[in-house]
């Protein structure tokens, strides 16, 4: 009976309908990556999401929201990284480095074309760290014809221009919020601590402002705060969490050395390479990502069909912060260039 | 005022035991065991099987006042398992483990346990597993899966029907926690829960 079920689970299932569920692994370099697609297969087009950290996952992305307003039209293609989510492996966390991410998501999206056809119409979004795999991969030789078009959504491009731009954010926005007498001895130590580190920021600064950063938004008042716990409890049983997985994979991930080697990469001066139509969507209250950051990155790119969409309501959590406005935009974009 | 007194009293009552110790070590009663048992994380499904080799068993027996005395079976186990679980679209996990065994039973039958053991885990991805060659080529991994090092800790409750009504049979339940590694350069855990039965061959 279990030699039955597991070479079962092991069957190659493939489903075109409007409501497909289809769980496959991609093995590269040491790690077996669970890549889940889901939604409106018939529709032969896929947005393919990069889900941030590194090492959060995509479960988190997966809401009935989006695949009710998404997935009903097109197939969401929820891939989790390596060391990320589901992904499995034994030693490999020597490969956990930007090339080979990049090179994991081009057979992805091999596999995908294998399995649901080379006419499809695949669209890529990249979401935080995400966006930092999504510009590393369309500035790499001529990826970018694989797909139709990148969505990025408050991505990261360039860590170092990253920092400097989230330390502004957070003297702009924390100094006016003070002034208005507004959660005042939450912001105090965060414009005390930005006031002094003003630049060249080490690793620990990175981090620290990144802390601060994710804080920042809960001082905002008027957009959604959320809460990964209570998101966590209401999808676990649903979507089959692996929970211990899913959290030992993002504490491995956010401790290692791979940080590091992020916090001195970007991709502003190899940008102009992009010419595909690019939509940009960010948070205006996104400290993490801050809207100047997208701003560089629609200057830079050479594309001619190019938009960036501001939600007034939401900071690095569009997703889950203003997902009418998400799912609306999304759908138009698609709509236009599949 | 007088609650709070008699409890405290009674968590501080083994100081006022008298701890005479009648320890037999009793050969007849060293038998196999033979187990058979859900192994599953509350809402997936998976069993485990195994056998337990006695490597000693004592009785003890308590005195708590002069006329009032507890007796106890403690003994020692070393079992080999073959276990199963299925988590639907992440793994099936097929693993083997031998644990030792610290188990008190006492006099009415009530069982109390704790285990500890190294074990070999392999795991069978639930999801068809592609692999992309250099030149493009993509093909489909047999079996696909991985092999790790395993430990597990486990501590769990039972009753051993052959203490009162000559059934060699026990029930138990049982929380182990069993840790894989290198998962992905570091561990994956996950707590498991057996509820089942154990069978004494008589003849043994």
């Amino acid at each position: 009976m279990i030699i039955i079920l597991i070479t079962g689970c092991q069957k190659e299932k493939i489903s075109f309908s409007d409501n497909a569920s289809d769980v496959f692994y991609v093995e590269n370099e040491g790690a077996a990556m669970r890549v889940l697609v889901q939604g409106n297969t018939s529709s032969k087009t896929f947005i393919l999401i990069i889900h941030g950290g590194p090492g959060a996952g995509a479960f988190f992305y997966d809401t009935k929201f989006i695949t009710q307003n998404i997935g009903d039209k097109y197939a969401l293609v929820y891939w989790d990284q390596r060391n990320a989510g589901a992904s499995q492996g034994a030693n490999n966390g020597e490969n956990l480095h930007l090339n080979v991410m990049v090179n994991d998501l081009k057979k992805v999206i091999t596999v995908l074309k294998f399995r649901y056809g080379e006419d499809m119409s695949l669209f890529l979004l990249g979401h935080s760290f995400g966006g930092m795999i999504a510009a590393d991969f369309v500035t790499s030789s001529d990826n970018q014809y694989m797909i139709k078009g990148l969505i990025n959504v408050d991505g990261s491009h360039n860590y170092p221009l990253n920092d400097t731009l989230t330390r502004e954010k957070l003297l702009s926005v924390g100094q006016y919020e003070v002034s208005q007498n507004r959660n005042i001895d939450k912001w105090t130590p965060i414009l005390n601590y930005c006031e002094a580190h003003k630049g060249n920021f080490s690793f620990e600064e990175s981090q620290q402002l990144e802390i601060y950063s994710t804080d920042a938004e809960n001082y905002i008042d008027s957009i959604k705060h959320i809460n990964i716990v209570s998101q966590v409890l209401r999808y676990m049983i649903s979507d089959k969490y692996p929970l211990t997985a899913m959290l030992t994979n993002l504490i491995y991930s956010e401790d290692s050395n791979f940080n590091k080697e992020l916090a001195v990469t970007q991709f502003s001066t190899s940008l102009s390479k992009v010419t595909i139509p690019v939509l940009l969507l960010w948070g205006k209250y996104d400290f993490t990502c801050p809207v100047a950051l997208g701003e560089d990155f629609f200057n830079r790119i050479s594309s001619t069909d190019k938009s960036m969409v501001i939600s007034s309501k939401s900071g690095h959590y569009m997703i889950l912060q203003d997902k009418d406005f998400f799912c609306n935009e999304i759908n138009a974009f698609v709509q236009t260039h599949r | 005022m007088l609650k709070p007194g008699i409890f405290i009293l009674y968590l501080f009552s083994f100081l006022i035991c008298q701890a005479q110790n009648d320890s037999i070590n009793n050969l007849q009663v060293r038998r196999i065991n033979l187990k058979l048992s859900s192994n599953s994380s509350v809402i997936y499904p998976g069993i485990s099987a195994g056998i337990e080799f006695p490597v000693f068993q004592i009785r003890n027996q308590t005195w708590i006042v002069k006329s009032v005395s507890r007796s106890f079976y403690r003994s020692r186990y070393i079992s080999g398992n073959i276990s199963w679980y299925h988590h639907p679209e992440f793994h099936d996990n097929l693993y083997l483990t031998a644990e030792w065994i610290m188990r008190r039973t006492r006099s009415g039958g009530f069982i109390s346990e704790f285990s500890c053991g190294p074990g070999y885990s392999r795991t069978f991805l639930s999801g068809t597993t592609y692999k992309v060659r250099d030149n493009g080529a993509v093909t489909i991994i047999k079996n696909a899966g991985y092999s790790y090092a395993l430990i597990t800790l486990g501590g769990g409750f039972g009753y051993d029907l052959s203490m009162k009504k000559k059934i060699p049979v026990s029930v138990f339940s049982k929380m182990n926690l069993i840790s894989m590694f290198p998962y992905n350069s570091t561990l994956y855990f996950r707590p498991v829960l057996e509820l089942g039965v154990r069978y004494t061959p008589s003849h043994n």
